[in-house]
């Protein structure tokens, strides 16, 4: 490790609501690899974004080379030599692998772009990295892989001095890791400073130098890879945070009957080989990190998207579901994640979200009986609480917390008996919190059975009966309330194979 | 994954083939079979009139056609192009014939009447971010209604080519001595060529390519993509212009408020030559051929006795054939 | 605005011109009347004649007309509007060339029972309701292609040969929706049949089905003379163009008609590379239908051995003369306003003249 060339210090930034950082250090130095780690949502993606300009801090201080610096936006960033290599690539599909490297910095010959130049540095830039591409490919005929290691040249061929790589190996193959790791390895060798951001525990042990933790928005500490275990980051990264009342035991009866089982679900690369059952009056709580698979796995049973194999089976009985209307048929009801996209119709009335999915059982003739919609609404506000002046309230004039009570008497309307809620408080304050969660219990104890995706760690261990740990599309952990401890679940949740 | 990406056979894989592009080769076979069939079943088809005729239809479509390929590569549409050739060669003709102004001077205003639409469709997709269907959309319903007023609802016809300011027609045809010279297609050729130069190897015509094929990573990328954005609209009214000078010289009259659907055949032309709706792709002598496919069907089909009504289906049936092309190549591309 | 500068420029050039074909001249003052006349637009020259006719007959009798139309004649919707906005200025009486009857209904309906005479003129508005419309100053669409019928077969009778061997006649027509275009080919088909069956010739019908059904001629199917009509998928010249040529280049064809300016039109273009409409030996005869300045120069130069005109002028004065009648209770009838053959001889005949058009 050579000396320090960035140091962020005290970095402050507040959005309406939220502390996003609270004075967080960071200190990269030449030839070194450092890891920045922490839960979903501790802050690491926002400090990067104000490093590179996308966001402006609010108080603190970010040295470059000796020199104070604050950038305007990441084109400035990149042009002192600082150069994030995105999760999502952004990549011009349709030129050549030279052309997307060189975009807006075109070598011309008069009035015409040299290409055959263009490919010439390429080449060159390649073979420094040792990387094998061929430069007149089109990028989009390249794997993930190769792209990224064309976003690597790029920022290279910047002559960048700081490279942050966003959860580089994310969607990358086995091989190909190997391959950025020799490339960076190679660029450590070369003096830069080098930003690793990633969940994977092992993979932190195997490239980075030193590892810096966030949580929740806050500067936890700066550990030396080689010195510390993986316990010892997991115990950095979830702290000793106070929940409030988490369920110590199972509500659900030992003989309580299987009502939903699925067999070595699996569907495209985020879904492999999940099963798991579900017992009435149980709520089943989903756990991972982001991109584990979760959502993923409550769509394909649902039927929303394809599936390549597995068997579902609803009260002991073998199903077929191929799209969402025969999960409804099944009595299936999904409460999405993005509820303005999915879940409700916000230019429509309280009780025409409620009677959506089952508007045939409303239906008088050809006519909708508005009469008899408007006294199913009305049991189903009172019952949920549901707060609107009337039932014929727009559904957009509603808070979150209401609006996901809609769709949940849209579901029970319907009859369904097993309800997966995805992320079922995001956007939520509070207050409707906890009225929601309430009225979890509520369902689950009268017998429906809930699936419930969340990325909360006090969610899941407040409300799950039993809670599935899973890990980039694999069910990496099974954990009953009873022995479920945030560290055991954050260790399943980070098991790779 | 590693190498299945290139995977295919030994014919696409052939480095002449991928080098001209599958479809455009496709295309080509097409062109051939069509005409060979043409000439086949009808012995007129095979003369040198037809021919000519074939070419002096197929100018005011091909030059829209290379206008709105630039629009189409961004990821847009220009829909403005079919009443905005009728709309601007009225004017153009209402300049000359009944304000007496010089021919050359008529052209050229022709030309700049497509060129301030194409600005305006440019700001309006480029600037105010309005969905390019629906702003050329609008654009489309305007150019239909200038036109009539400009000419106070009458048709216009361009000065006859034995008139002493007729000279215009010899760009498109030479005629004389009972003979006659398609002229026009080597203006057609030579614009194709330097469309395409401009297309792939300037940096306007690269960034153009660049905005369809992602505008957000073009953006961050430090270019300027509301500039080049606009400058496909406007290379798509400068081209409608020049095709409402084609038109001019190629009918008898203009009649005002029509020219609603000729983008359509324009754009159909695009498509099949390669170009995609989505953006990122296309090229232009690939339009240039997928409107010979179109050409050579609206004048083939009723040379074999077909009734208008099949033309039609027919000529809607190749388009669909090669929208669903398009659309196997961008799954092929997705799942990669 | 535009369209006042058309109604101030072709009032300028009717006080210039002559009065041709004034019918009656009455005695009775119509200075109270005005007339709101919903033409089929502008397209056309054809409708700056019938324009010029109403503006000389409405500065003779002295009312105001208000004469409008739609952009092009596929704007139904526009039309029936402009015959709506018409209805609630409350005028004295309405002149209608419906482009589509069936649309215009309810507005009809409003102004009968709004009390307001409509005049129907051009094509009028056929399978209108019994008692709507009041009069109609039309051409005879049928008669007109009986006369088109007529001349063609004076030019080629004796190119038909008597020893079987086939020939074919063309029609070129813009569509078969329209009333007065689709008479105008019925007309010309029945009367040729006609003709022909006179000198032991037989007829078989080709092409557009409701030209070959709605004929009522005698056909054989090994008939020696064939008629064929072909109508475009759409209205654009291209199309027509490529009909004509599809007929030219047809071994046995002798002759083709074409029943308005479009189409017209699209014989000149469709000519323009195989050159081989005229009247020698061995081309074929062209005969045309209205006029415009490409018509014209066809028929002119001998391309066209002639054309059948309208009376545009004669239409305007006639609906604006039935207009002012009707506005005060006179009783009305249709009137035939006639067409004529014209001619490269007899184009500039005073008779004929004022009803060419540029």
């Amino acid at each position: 490790m050579g000396d320090v060339i960035l140091t962020m210090k005290g970095i402050d930034k507040s959005f309406p609501g939220v502390h996003a950082l609270d004075h967080v250090d960071l200190e990269v130095r030449k030839g070194e690899v450092h890891a920045l780690m922490g839960e979903n949502g501790a802050g690491k993606s926002t400090l990067m974004k104000v490093l590179t300009g996308i966001y402006k801090k609010d108080a603190g201080t970010i040295i470059f080379e000796g020199k104070e610096v604050e950038f305007a936006n990441p084109r400035e960033a990149q042009s002192h030599g600082i150069v994030i290599v995105h999760q999502e690539l952004n990549m011009l599909n349709h030129l050549t692998v030279a052309q997307n490297i060189f975009i807006g910095r075109e070598s011309m010959s008069g009035k015409l772009i040299n290409d055959a130049k263009m490919n010439e540095e390429a080449k060159k830039l390649f073979k420094q990295l040792n990387i094998d591409i061929d430069p007149t490919e089109k990028m989009g005929n390249l794997t993930v892989g190769k792209q990224q290691m064309c976003e690597i040249a790029k920022a290279i061929s910047h002559e960048a001095k700081v490279i942050i790589f966003d959860e580089p190996s994310a969607a990358l193959t086995e091989a190909e890791i190997e391959e950025l790791f020799k490339i960076i390895r190679d660029l450590r060798k070369k003096q830069l400073g080098i930003v690793y951001i990633s969940h994977r525990m092992d993979e932190i042990k195997v490239i980075t130098d030193r590892v810096t933790v966030m949580r929740d928005g806050g500067y936890v500490g700066t550990l030396i890879t080689e010195e510390c275990t993986k316990d010892d980051i997991i115990s950095m990264m979830v702290g000793r945070v106070i929940y409030e009342d988490p369920k110590t035991e199972s509500a659900v009866p030992k003989d309580a009957p299987v009502v939903l089982k699925v067999e070595n679900l699996c569907a495209g690369k985020m879904v492999r080989n999940v099963s798991f059952e579900l017992r009435k009056g149980e709520i089943l709580g989903f756990s991972g990190l982001m991109g584990a698979g979760r959502t993923e796995t409550a769509r394909a049973l649902f039927g929303a998207d394809p599936k390549d194999s597995g068997k579902i089976y609803i009260n002991g009985k073998e199903v077929d579901i191929k799209s969402p209307r025969d999960a409804v048929a099944h009595g299936i009801g999904y409460l999405s994640e993005d509820r303005k996209r999915y879940g409700i119709v916000v230019g429509k009335s309280v009780s025409e979200n409620t009677t959506m999915a089952s508007l045939l059982e409303f239906m008088k003739g050809l006519f909708i009986n508005k009469k008899k919609e408007s006294s199913t609404t009305k049991e189903y506000v009172e019952l949920l609480k549901t707060k609107t002046p009337s039932v014929d309230q727009l559904v957009v004039n509603l808070s979150g917390g209401n609006q996901q009570k809609v769709v949940i008497a849209k579901w029970l309307v319907k009859n369904c008996d097993i309800l997966i809620f995805d992320e079922p408080t995001r956007g939520i304050d509070v207050g409707a919190k906890s009225e929601i969660y309430h009225l979890m219990n509520e369902l689950a104890a009268e017998g429906k059975s809930i699936i419930m995706i969340s990325s909360e760690m006090t969610e899941i261990l407040r409300m799950s009966d039993r809670i599935i740990v899973m890990c980039e599309g694999r069910k990496t952990g099974e954990i009953d309330i009873s022995e479920a401890t945030q560290e055991r679940i954050m260790h399943a949740a980070t098991l790779r194979d | 994954m590693g190498d299945n990406n290139k995977k295919g056979n030994a014919f696409t894989n052939n480095p002449i083939v991928r080098a001209i592009g599958v479809q455009k080769i496709v295309v080509v076979l097409v062109i051939i079979i069509l005409a060979l069939f043409f000439s086949a079943m009808s012995p007129a088809f095979r003369k040198y009139p037809t021919l000519v005729s074939l070419f002096d239809y197929s100018y005011y479509i091909s030059f829209m056609a290379i206008g709105v390929t630039f629009c189409l590569i961004t990821g847009g549409n220009d829909l403005s192009i079919g009443t905005g050739m009728i709309c601007y060669s009225l004017f153009g003709g209402y300049l000359i014939t009944k304000m007496h102004v010089p021919v050359a001077v008529g052209m050229a205003a022709t030309i700049l009447f497509g060129m301030a639409i194409g600005v305006i469709n440019g700001f309006l997709v480029a600037v105010l971010d309005i969905p390019p269907f629906i702003a050329t959309l609008g654009t489309m319903m305007v150019t239909r209604g200038l036109g009539s007023i400009v000419t106070g609802g009458m048709s216009i016809s361009w000065p006859p080519a034995n008139a002493a300011n007729g000279w215009f027609r010899s760009i498109f045809k030479i005629k004389g001595d009972g003979k006659m010279l398609p002229v026009g297609f080597l203006l057609v050729l030579f614009l194709v060529i330097v469309m395409s130069i401009f297309l792939n190897k300037s940096r306007p015509g690269r960034y153009i390519i660049a905005i369809g094929s992602n505008k957000e990573a073009t953006r961050l990328s430090g270019i300027k993509v509301v500039k080049y954005q606009m400058l496909a609209y406007i290379i798509s009214g400068f081209f409608a212009g020049l095709a409402g000078i084609a038109y001019g010289a190629t009918f008898q009259s203009i009649a005002p408020g029509t020219g609603a659907g000729l983008e359509l055949d324009a754009i159909a032309g695009a498509i099949i030559g390669g170009t995609s709706m989505t953006g990122g792709v296309g090229t232009i002598s690939g339009t240039l051929l997928g409107v010979f496919v179109m050409s050579l069907l609206k004048t083939g089909l009723p040379f074999i006795g077909l009734q208008a009504n099949w033309q039609q289906i027919i000529t809607g049936l190749v388009l669909i054939v090669a929208i669903f092309i398009d659309v196997l190549k961008n799954k092929r591309a997705e799942r990669r | 605005m535009t369209k006042k500068a058309i109604m101030t420029a072709a009032l300028a050039a009717a006080m210039l011109g002559s009065t041709i074909g004034a019918a009656t001249v009455s005695a009775e003052d119509y200075s109270d009347v005005n007339i709101e006349i919903i033409s089929k637009g502008f397209q056309h020259q054809y409708w700056q004649a019938v324009l010029l006719g109403a503006n000389n007959k409405a500065a003779e009798l002295g009312c105001t007309i208000n004469f409008v139309g739609p952009n092009s004649e596929s704007d139904i919707a526009d039309q029936v509007q402009m015959l709506d906005s018409a209805i609630n200025a409350s005028p004295s009486a309405i002149g209608l060339a419906a482009l589509d009857t069936e649309a215009c209904l309810d507005s009809i309906g409003k102004a009968q029972a709004a009390g307001i005479p409509i005049i129907g003129f051009d094509s009028g508005v056929p399978g209108a309701p019994e008692g709507a419309i009041w009069a109609n100053a039309a051409t005879d669409n049928y008669a007109a292609g009986e006369l088109a019928a007529e001349k063609t077969y004076e030019a080629i009778k004796d190119r038909i040969p008597t020893d079987g061997t086939v020939v074919r006649i063309g029609i070129l027509a813009q569509d078969a929706t329209g009333e007065s275009v689709v008479n105008r080919g019925l007309g010309f088909i029945d009367k040729m049949a006609e003709f022909l069956k006179a000198d032991g010739h037989s007829v078989k019908l080709e092409g557009n089905d409701k030209y070959v059904n709605d004929a009522t001629c005698e056909t054989s199917d090994d008939a020696d003379v064939i008629i064929e009509t072909l109508v475009p998928s759409a209205v654009t010249s291209e199309l027509s163009a490529i009909d004509c040529q599809t007929l030219l280049n047809k071994d046995d064809i002798i002759a083709i008609y074409g029943s308005n300016q479009h189409s017209g039109e699209a014989m000149v273009t469709g000519n323009e590379n195989l050159m081989k409409f005229g009247q020698d030996e061995g081309q074929i005869i062209g005969v045309a239908f209205d006029s415009g300045a490409v018509i014209k120069a066809a028929v002119a130069d001998g391309t066209f051995i002639g054309a059948v005109t309208q009376a545009p002028v004669s239409i305007g004065e006639h609906v604006v003369e039935l207009a002012c009648k009707a506005a005060h209770g006179e009783d009305v009838a249709d009137v035939d306003t006639g067409c004529q053959w014209y001619t490269a001889e007899n184009m500039e005949d005073p008779e004929i003249a004022p009803n060419l058009y540029d």
